[in-house]
């Protein structure tokens, strides 16, 4: 009896710390590191300019995107966005700017190219064949 | 049948094998990324001139002779380890030499030029990063090659090294 108490006891616990573990892995994903004074007072603006940030990779951390990251480059290219957007260019305006000088590297979903083909469809075509090889297999052994 | 369609995940996996090993044993940077700007033409910018009292405006100055462009800042210590290399540079013939220099204090630049020797024929001041950002650069020290026609031809990320000397060395003979 006392040994499933123990035993209950650790399990809580451990139950507590993952629930602890994931609300904080939760709310750090949702944390930016947009500054105070690079903020647009036009919400729309802002919203737009956080958007394209969402899409954008920081250079230097190459993981994270220029909204996630506080590396100096990541705030040039924030407040230029910002810049852009208050100039009046269009989202694709913006896109292509950041394009033509750090390439397509420089977003975070690489386009739909030739050289990309590859990337993109070669998981379906795996799965396509897993999922053929699991059914003929089963088809078989009955 | 089953037995081919067996053999063929052992196949995929050892291609994709094949593929990691080939990565693993060429000589490669993977941090270090292309230059979509190789090929094409500098961007087009204006800015001040450290020494100099008139504007700098890309577009009248890089043409008819080849030039190299280094970013380099006085806060950044391999901007340092690199800088007797572009000396080198600065003496040879043939070439001219222009600096950028990234988000920095133009008194300590002065400074600097002074003590360590300036290689630069220009030294052009990028106070808030903005011309770096138009020649796509990501970490300063990076060094670019431009033709006799305006066109970029090279581009390092880092430090020149003596390895990354004698490149650059073959690269500008080539275009000359």
């Amino acid at each position: 009896m006392k040994m499933n108490n123990a035993n209950s006891f650790i399990l809580k616990r451990i139950l507590i710390i993952s629930l602890a573990f994931c609300i904080t892995q939760f709310f750090s994903n949702i944390s930016y590191t947009v500054e105070p004074d690079e903020i647009l007072q036009n919400q729309e603006y802002e919203l737009r300019a956080r958007n394209i940030s969402r899409n954008i990779r920081c250079m230097i951390c190459q993981n994270q995107s220029i909204d996630e990251s506080n590396a100096s480059l990541a705030k040039d290219l924030r407040i230029l966005i910002r810049n852009k957007i208050k100039e009046g260019s269009n989202d694709k305006e913006i896109y292509k700017f950041l394009t033509d000088r750090y390439g397509d590297f420089i977003l975070l979903k690489p386009p739909l190219h030739l050289n990309t083909l590859v990337l993109w469809f070669l998981p379906f075509i795996l799965l396509a064949l897993g999922i053929y090889i699991v059914f003929y297999h089963n088809k078989k052994s009955r | 049948m089953k037995k081919k369609l067996l053999i063929l995940p052992s196949i995929f996996f050892f291609i994709i094998l094949s593929i990691f090993f080939y990565l693993l044993i060429i000589e490669r940077n993977p941090s270090e990324l292309p230059s979509n700007l190789l090929n094409k033409n500098v961007p087009i910018f204006e800015t001040e001139s450290l020494f100099k009292n008139e504007k700098f405006i890309s577009s009248q100055e890089f043409k008819n002779e080849i030039i190299l462009v280094n970013f380099f800042a006085t806060w950044c210590k391999p901007c340092r380890d690199e800088h007797v290399y572009i000396k080198r540079f600065s003496n040879k013939k043939g070439i001219k030499v222009i600096g950028i220099n990234y988000k920095d204090n133009s008194k300590k630049t002065i400074k600097w030029l002074k003590n360590l020797g300036n290689p630069y024929s220009d030294v052009l001041i990028d106070k808030n990063g903005r011309v770096a950002i138009d020649w796509g650069v990501y970490g300063i020290p990076e060094t670019f090659i431009v033709n006799s026609k305006g066109i970029i031809k090279y581009r390092h990320v880092g430090p020149i090294t003596n390895e990354i000397y004698k490149k650059i060395n073959l690269i500008i003979n080539e275009n000359e």
